[in-house]
């Protein structure tokens, strides 16, 4: 491979290497089923109480049926995810269908994504709501309200449910905006401690709830037949003057299913994990499934049952038709107080999962929005990335002002939003399922499960598996389209607008890009790659690597082309382009991932390096989290230094650490490398990553070299090092640390860290006898030895 | 018979044929998890 520069080349182009691989720290399957959950879980607050306001008492089996189909819709992840490491919607329905269905799969996506923001931040907010309400109402009952009180507001007081949800969906939204627009990174780390703490609240409901049913007795729902299930007027839209869904048990069923359908919204994550999951993957992923499968069958479904089996009918619908696992916890046997005790339990449980979703919300509709402003739908003014943190923040504005916007027009009604928030579920799965039907018949590349079962006639494989789920799910979302009318003439109205959005600026982008990929031709060639490897590159071992992100701070790219003799060393020009949770999911051509940021940056930095006439190579890095990138770029190339400018978020010991961080993720074997962070006026701070030689205080050479000296007087141990000395030392430390002796240590690593009360080495230290030092021994460490007894004894410490 | 009587007889013949194939894929599936969840190989639970 010809070494890269920005010397013309035979055709006066720079090229740049751009890899078109994410760079992800793989995570366990746990973790993963914890981030789906976390979207997925959230949806057993609110579920059971739409469904049960829509088609009455029996709702419970329709939920259990949903949550027993969302197996069979999980197989159909499975296999597109055996197909494409990125086999979200968008990038299924593409290969299938084409662009233009693509483009409305991905519309009707974004209403699911945009939905389960206010649906969840609305939620959370009525649960709150309702706790308060019924604490002060006890706390009325027995008379610890004041008079004044009481009397102000003519009776118990109570704050409003609708707009004290409305003011928290809003406060939540907008704090996740924030968050959003500094750009914090996903941490599965985050997920796996809510939903254990979920699981606590699960397993005391289910527990509670089956002590509870011992004690009244078992009184199962109705079962779901034609005279058990209640419409009304709104769960029937259209329909409700027609005689249809009277006539037909069937219909009925299929009514009450697309009004359950919103307890399996999340499953999309699915596919937007993958792509993180640890080896072996495809086995991971089913793990996977079936983890979330069991958790959201037991925690979604049974919740909703045992919800109309313990919740009296006539407070069910009428107090906790919208907090409804707080009724339950308010309607277990037990003393009140432990029972408001549990109810504040489940709020804080609703509150973390719930804002969890919030989050989910934001994060993955800018994740889809990126990837379609990627692929040229989504005019290139939407990524522009933040001036200060570099994320898409007009991205990130545009669906936070529209999830804001539906919560300030459903004005915390919950059932209007769920109603709505299926739409988008039921949609996105039917193109999904569609689209992967017709790839069993067009898709010929590799694909390591299917479906089952399968039959072949005349060599014709029918896939009865996948035709039957593509079946339930397209019969029940056209019957939502008559039922549901709220959902589909707001999710036809956004599904369209949206798609109209796509569709123009599709068209001004193609002829916009069509000049700036000419202009680009002039200048760059971009070469694709798999992956980072050196050879790729065609630079040598040992080079410097540069970290790019803003082109007007790239004063450390300057010190390091003053500093660098580019004939010995090369150096490499890095920018990661950051593809957070959701577009991860998707696939990325080299035209995509080098848009006119890029290309921006990269003339900077190619005039920087040609003013100083020196060659630099550039690579463009696709990655979840800059640091993790920069740690495997410079491991991939065998790099010796990372130089770096100085973030304006973090201090260089901190940006020292994150680097850290990322290295100590990179499996082994790997390589120690130097940071150095260049601040203004280019002060640079230097650090190891890696194992390394720590750097000795004065003190602690002298106790080493005064031990060593003792040590090699002692008959048959001449031959000791300083380094033997060292090993020795931490060897005892780390059996002691480990077992013995833990508690001590780190009272004393705590009670000694810092300068205030240091480690008493120079006591140690001043405590061994002076030494008369002899010849050096050439064989040995250039070091001197004595033959005096020491007042060591045999451990050689205090 | 109407046009939307027969929309309401494809729909709900799609339905319960979706429903049969779909617990089908349940029953497979469902012991083809078994056989994962008991192999242990590989796995990473961090």
């Amino acid at each position: 491979m010809s070494s890269t520069s920005n010397a013309p080349t035979g055709n006066n182009r720079v090229r740049i290497v751009v890899a078109t691989s994410v760079m992800l720290t793989f995570i366990s399957y746990w973790r993963a089923a914890a981030v789906i959950l976390n979207d997925l879980g959230s949806s057993a607050f609110y579920a059971g109480g739409i469904a049960e306001q829509a088609i009455g008492k029996s709702a419970p089996w329709f939920v259990l049926g949903v949550m027993l189909f969302a197996f069979a819709v999980r197989a159909v992840y499975v296999e597109s995810c055996s197909m494409f490491v990125r086999g979200g919607v968008y990038r299924v329905v593409k290969e299938a269908l084409g662009g233009t269905l693509a483009k409305l799969s991905v519309s009707a996506l974004m209403f699911d994504y945009i939905l389960t923001g206010p649906v969840s931040g609305v939620s959370a907010g009525q649960y709150i709501a309702g706790l308060i309400n019924d604490t002060i109402a006890i706390a009325d009952a027995h008379g610890w309200v004041p008079v004044a009180i009481h009397n102000l507001f003519h009776g118990t007081p109570q704050v409003g449910v609708n707009a004290t949800a409305v003011v928290f969906a809003i406060a939540v939204t907008l704090y996740f905006w924030w968050e959003n627009i500094k750009g914090i990174e996903e941490s599965s780390e985050k997920a796996l401690w809510v939903m254990q703490i979920t699981t606590v609240m699960v397993v005391m409901l289910l527990g509670w709830s089956a002590f509870t049913l011992l004690k009244v007795g078992v009184h199962l729902p109705p079962f779901p037949t034609l005279a058990n299930i209640h419409y009304t007027d709104e769960s029937l839209g259209f329909w409700k003057h027609s005689k249809l869904p009277h006539m037909f048990g069937i219909l009925g069923l299929i009514i009450g299913f697309g009004h359950s359908v919103l307890a399996m919204s999340g499953e999309e994550s699915l596919a937007q994990v993958y792509r993180e999951l640890a080896h072996p993957k495809l086995k991971n992923l089913k793990r996977t499934a079936i983890v979330i499968g069991v958790y959201s069958f037991v925690f979604t479904g049974l919740v909703s049952l045992l919800a109309v089996m313990l919740i009296p009918d006539d407070v069910r619908m009428k107090v906790y038709s919208d907090n409804l696992i707080a009724g339950l916890a308010m309607n277990m046997v037990g003393p009140q107080v432990l029972r408001l005790a549990f109810r504040a339990f489940v709020v804080v449980v609703g509150f973390l999962i719930l804002s969890g979703a919030v989050n989910t919300a934001i994060v993955g509709s800018n994740g889809v929005l990126n990837r379609v402003s990627e692929d040229g739908v989504l005019a290139d003014w939407f990524r522009r990335p933040h001036k200060t943190y570099g994320t898409t923040y007009r991205i990130i504005n545009l669906i936070v002002g529209l999830q804001l916007f539906t919560i300030i027009v459903s004005w915390g009604n919950i059932y209007t939003l769920g109603e709505a928030y299926a739409f988008g579920v039921v949609w996105s799965f039917v193109f999904k399922t569609i689209s992967m039907l017709v790839l069993r018949y067009r898709y010929k590349g590799e694909r390591n499960w299917k479906v089952p079962p399968n039959f072949h006639i005349f060599g014709v494989e029918i896939p009865i598996g996948l035709a039957s789920v593509a079946m339930v799910l397209l019969s029940t979302a056209i019957v939502n389209l008559f039922t549901k009318s709220v959902a589909t003439v707001s999710g036809l109205i956004f599904s369209v607008v949206f798609f109209a959005i796509f569709s123009f600026s599709e068209k001004v982008n193609r002829r916009k890009h069509a000049d700036t990929a000419a202009q680009m031709k002039e200048q760059f060639q971009l070469q694709q790659a798999d992956s980072v490897e050196r050879e790729t590159v065609g630079i040598r071992p040992n080079n410097v690597l540069v970290p790019v992100r803003d082109y007007n701070t790239l004063n450390h790219l300057k010190w390091v082309l003053e500093h660098t003799d580019t004939r010995e060393q090369d150096v490499v020009v890095m920018t990661a382009r950051i593809s957070q949770f959701g577009s991860a999911a998707y696939g990325l051509s080299t035209e995509q991932m080098f848009s006119d940021y890029e290309q921006t940056l990269f003339t900077r930095a190619v005039s920087i390096a040609e003013s100083f006439g020196k060659k630099v190579s550039l690579l463009l890095v696709p990655a979840r989290d800059t640091w993790s990138a920069v740690a495997q770029t410079a491991h991939n190339l065998d790099s010796s230094t990372v130089v770096a400018g100085l973030s304006s978020k973090t201090t260089a010991a901190e940006q020292a650490f994150l680097l850290g961080s990322a290295w100590e993720a990179i499996p082994e074997p790997k390589k120690q490398f130097v940071l150095q962070i260049v601040q203004p006026g280019n002060i640079v701070d230097t650090f190891r990553v890696g194992p390394h030689t720590p750097t000795m205080k004065n003190e602690d050479v002298i106790l080493l070299h005064r031990l060593w000296l003792n040590v090699t007087r002692e008959p048959g141990l001449e031959n000791v090092h300083h380094h033997d000395i060292l090993t020795q030392a931490l060897t005892r430390f780390a059996h002691d640390y480990g077992a013995l002796d833990h508690d001590h240590i780190v009272r004393e690593l705590r009670r000694h860290s810092g300068d205030v009360d240091p480690f008493p080495v120079r006591r140690i230290a001043d405590q061994i006898d002076t030494v008369q030092p002899s010849p050096p021994r050439p064989e040995r460490d250039d070091v001197h030895r004595d033959d005096r007894p020491s007042n060591l004894d045999n451990d050689g410490s205090e | 018979m109407s046009v939307s009587v027969l929309l309401v007889k494809v729909l709900e013949f799609m339905f319960v044929a979706g429903w049969i194939g779909s617990a089908i894929v349940l029953v497979l599936t469902g012991i083809e998890d078994v056989g994962t969840l008991l192999d242990t190989e590989d796995e990473n639970s961090r």
